[in-house]
């Protein structure tokens, strides 16, 4: 079963999302019979339901393929599944990290994307080799010659690297394999050298506690050692280590340059968190392996339950996801609004979204989800610094002395034609040009500096359709700046629902309060009395618009078979209601309080 | 089980079925009737041997068309619920349409017992008449209210329709005025609904018709509430008006939530048991299933349901609040009838409730109120 170190390669597949990756992967693990024909299910490395019905990866994952190769030397290929979206970039960091090659993967008919790019320049800084893959080749509208070009010209490599792949079709699938096996570096880690393992990903399985992803760089793993993770400091007796064929497999060991996994007795993915270092606790590695980064979200948004009976189950909820979840991060909030409920941390829209939803799911709660924020720094006039990450939490305008919100560095990557439309849409959003690039294929690469808030608020959709579906968007968050942002309020039947401010840029504000005002007024349904919205900014009403009132709601016959008709027309009405929260006297739907995210 | 004492039949056939009709009614199955009534009486049989019922206080024959049904067929049936028991001065009800109302018939419904007549008068206007698809004209259902009365019925009630597609609120109190001066004792005035299944569901679906907006049937609702009040009609249930002393016994007990056992092709009954909870049971609905069933087993339920005591009195609540003199029955509801009260959608009375206009006109909302 062991394989020769000079035998193993470890390698990733990367790509722009929906250009094939995961169903390259799946081929690979069909070629090499790691799993049998009869036993593959599409995406058999995405094991979230959501995973599978999305079509998306949401966590890393790995497997163990051994192939045959023309040489007639038989390979351990570790394959280091990584997630597509850009709020898990960390996470692909980290896996890219575990690896010594990439198969980097792009579409056909869609060519180079923003985060092909990205991904390629993560690739390089982990000094991986790139094998570039031109995918979906059987498409009759595909140009797999000119993306050929685009590669070598755009990402440097050579054009006569590039396989021509169908992974649909099985096409290019030995091709690949062999130039794995042909150019991707050896591990060179030693053996007996003292344990260096790189943590990537980690799960929690109900019985046996985290399952913790790693990659052996330096010595060995065994069952029964005690380890030691150098970031956190806590130590651990294993229990397991074991191999991914895809299912866990466990061995006795794990030598430099393998994949594979450990069990520990670990009751939560804190204590196991990516981009740590294991070692031997009884002879540690001098020093952790670079890059580890403490993973903070970037956006913030409140979940309450609709109906406050559901608080505590909420709460063991949030609590059982986070052991699978450490990018999570919640703490208690109380909105005048909306009751009881948590203030949640979430690494980008998808990832909150995919959190509200396998809370919904599997554990059978309806939320009501606040629109998203990120996290302000404000100065305070007595010289403190405080972080916001609630619009309603910001400080009276009289004890502030400024503002600061978090910036990044956004990548364009679009066609020629839809140039004007992006620069438009991104200094509507308060973006600072930095740079332009034509590349060949009518390619243009742009970037702005532009303040996160900005792209939370639905730009991302806005670039897409602004541009008929081909720009693509990655961006990287470089440090904060200081701006010129106010609160702007909500009251609905005169009261304030703190759950709908925002904090938006002064120039814009009023704009904003009467667009904000003008959607609300087509979300909010209609109540038994008229029910007046208004915009503020700093006590002032800059908006206002009326929900009228309901005109009329009576069945006409009311005899024998027309009562149980009407009681189940009525209790069907009602339970759709607990969609709704009631905030005063007035029912209001969640996607109300997501309105603030596309006021364009 | 509380013992029942209103029952109602049900006749599910007629000449012709009306594009906005969506009761369990079947167009010229003629041939079907006399087996169809061998098997409603045997359902009343059977019932009677296995129901806490009787003496009957109440009946109400409907459709449907009951009036297609012959003298003798109505005397058949008629003998079978007198087996049952039935109370001395009961109130027999039955469905007319204006067509089948001669003074032949009117002599023979009187002689097998009917002893109030309800007649679809819907609209005395041709252009409403003809978009209902009703075959009778105007004059024919004044005459057949005339004929009633002179044949020696002394309760008559008038089914109309109002928020008719092309009728002006000039028009529908045209009609109302008619059939008043005309001396009903009772008169039901329906809001003409669009029920998706119907042809006219379809026909507004696909923006053949088009309705009357919400402020125009209610300026109709409200204009034919204060014509009937002039007229000394009491307005006793939304959509129900009487004479004093003659208000429908029938369906006042339905709404006082009483039970009641209904026979015939889908029809629907409603039993009390001791504990609070109600059971609700209806029959199969196609007529020629349903003379299979009945007359094999006398026993033709194809579904029921039971609801909890809390269910039940929530049940009550929506029903009763339709009650314009007021309900005991929100008692039950003591924080929804504060909150209806503040919100204005019904009144104090007597230490009960009521709805107020604005309840009236969002009564589904105030019923939804109390369902648990």
């Amino acid at each position: 079963m062991s394989t020769p170190t000079h035998l193993t390669r470890a390698i990733s597949v990367i790509a722009h999302v929906d250009h094939g990756k995961t169903t390259l992967s799946d081929r690979l693990l069909e070629y090499t019979g790691t799993v049998a024909p009869r036993d593959m299910v599409e995406q058999v490395l995405d094991q979230l339901d959501l995973e599978r019905e999305r079509g998306i990866t949401i966590k890393a994952q790995a497997v163990r393929m051994l192939y045959k190769a023309d040489d007639g030397n038989t390979y351990q290929i570790n394959l280091i599944d990584t997630p597509g979206h850009v709020d898990f970039s960390y996470e692909v960091s980290r896996a890219l990290a575990a690896c010594d090659g990439a198969i980097l993967v792009v579409d056909a008919s869609q060519g180079i994307e923003a985060q092909t790019l990205a991904n390629v320049h993560q690739a390089l800084d982990h000094h991986l080799k790139i094998i570039p893959v031109v995918n979906k080749i059987d498409l009759p509208q595909g140009n797999p010659e000119l993306v050929r070009e685009e590669i070598e010209k755009v990402i440097g490599l050579p054009a006569e690297s590039v396989i021509f792949a169908s992974a649909r079709k099985g096409i290019g699938t030995k091709e690949i394999l062999e130039a794995v096996v042909r150019e991707v570096p050896a591990p060179t880690g030693d053996s007996n050298a003292p344990l260096q393992a790189l943590i990537f990903d980690a799960k929690f399985d109900a019985y046996r506690g985290v399952v913790t992803y790693i990659r052996v760089l330096e010595g060995t793993l065994r069952t029964g050692m005690r380890i030691q993770m150098m970031q956190t400091g806590n130590s651990f007796e294993v229990d397991e280590v074991g191999i991914f064929r895809p299912d866990r497999t466990p061995v006795d060991d794990l030598s430099a340059g393998e994949v594979g996994y450990l069990i520990a007795n670990i009751r939560n993915v804190r204590d196991s968190r990516v981009g740590d270092t294991v070692t031997d606790a009884t002879r540690p590695a001098a020093a952790p392996l670079p890059g580890y980064r403490h993973v903070t979200p970037m956006v913030f948004a409140g979940l309450f339950p609709t109906d406050t009976e559901q608080y505590q189950q909420l709460k063991e909820a949030l609590e059982k996801l986070q052991l699978n979840d450490a990018a999570l991060v919640y703490e208690p909030e109380t909105s005048a609004a909306l009751g009881f409920g948590f203030r949640c941390g979430f690494l980008g829209l998808l990832h909150m979204e995919i959190v509200q939803e396998r809370l919904e799911r599997e554990f059978n709660l309806t939320l009501l989800g606040t629109a998203p924020t990120v996290e302000y720094r404000v100065k305070l006039r007595d010289g403190t610094e405080i972080p916001v990450d609630n619009p309603d939490k910001l400080p009276d305008p009289g004890e502030i002395e400024a503002i600061s919100e978090p910036m990044v560095i956004a990548t364009i990557v679009v066609p020629s034609t839809y140039v004007g439309n992006m620069m438009e849409l991104s200094q509507e959003r308060r973006g600072q040009f930095l740079n332009m690039e034509y590349e060949p294929g009518d390619r243009v690469v742009i970037t702005y500096r532009m303040p996160l808030a900005e792209i939370i608020h639905d730009y991302y959709d806005q670039l897409k359709s602004r541009s008929k579906g081909y720009a693509s968007l990655d961006y990287e968050m470089v440090g904060f700046e200081e701006a010129n942002l106010v609160k702007l309020d909500v009251l609905v039947a005169g009261s304030p629902v703190d759950a709908l401010s925002m904090i938006v840029d002064r120039s814009k504000a009023q704009q904003q309060g009467r667009r904000l005002a003008e959607k609300l007024k087509t979300l909010i349904p209609r109540q038994l009395f008229e029910v007046p919205i208004q915009a503020a900014i700093g006590g002032k009403i800059v908006a206002r618009e009326t929900v009228p009132a309901m005109r009329k709601d009576v069945t006409a016959k009311c005899y024998g078979g027309d009562v149980t008709r009407k009681r189940k027309l009525l209790e069907k009405q009602k339970e759709g209601k607990k969609r709704l929260k009631r905030v005063g006297n007035v029912e209001i739907p969640q996607e109300a309080f997501m309105a603030v995210l596309s006021l364009d | 089980m509380e013992r029942i004492h209103s029952l109602y039949l049900h006749v599910p056939f007629c000449t012709w079925v009306c594009k906005y009709c969506d009761f369990n009614a079947y167009a010229v199955l003629d041939g079907l009737i006399p087996p169809y009534v061998d098997a409603l009486a045997r359902e009343i049989d059977a019932a009677a041997d296995s129901l806490p019922i009787g003496p009957i206080e109440t009946i109400f024959i409907g459709g449907g068309t009951p009036s297609l049904l012959t003298i003798d067929q109505l005397r058949f049936l008629m003998d079978h619920v007198r087996s049952i028991g039935l109370a001395a001065g009961a109130e027999v009800t039955m469905e007319a349409n204006p067509s089948n109302v001669t003074s032949k018939n009117v002599a023979g419904w009187l002689e097998a017992g009917v002893n109030r007549l309800s007649i679809g008068v819907q609209s005395l206007r041709p252009d409403a008449l003809r978009f209902l698809e009703r075959l009778h004209s105007g004059s024919d259902a004044m005459a057949a209210i005339r004929t009633s009365r002179t044949g020696g019925l002394a309760n008559v009630n008038a089914d109309l329709l109002y928020g008719v597609p092309g009728v002006n609120l000039a028009g529908w109190l045209e009609t109302l005025d008619a059939v008043l001066a005309e001396g009903v004792q009772h008169l039901s005035a329906y809001e003409l609904t669009v029920e998706s299944q119907t042809r006219l569901g379809q026909e507004v679906r696909t923006g053949l018709v088009q309705m009357p907006d919400a402020d125009d049937q209610l300026e109709q609702y409200w204009a034919a509430v204060e014509r009937l009040e002039a007229a000394g009609y009491g307005h006793y249930e939304i959509s129900n008006w009487s004479r004093p002393g003659f208000a429908c016994r029938h369906n006042l007990a339905a709404w006082h939530y009483e039970p009641y056992l209904g026979c015939g092709a889908g029809a629907h009954s409603m039993f009390r048991r001791n504990d609070g909870s109600t059971e609700r049971r209806w029959n199969v609905k196609g007529p020629h299933a349903y003379i299979k069933q009945a007359s094999v087993s006398g026993h033709p339920v194809s579904g029921s349901e039971t609801l909890s005591p809390e269910r039940a009195s929530g049940e009550a609540a929506m029903i009763g609040v339709r009650l314009l003199d007021g309900t005991a029955a929100a008692r039950d509801f003591p924080v929804q009838r504060t909150q209806l009260v503040e919100a204005g959608l019904l009144a104090e009375q007597d230490g009960d409730v009521r709805l107020t206009r604005r309840g009236i006109e969002l009564a589904n909302q105030v019923g939804a109120t109390f369902l648990v």
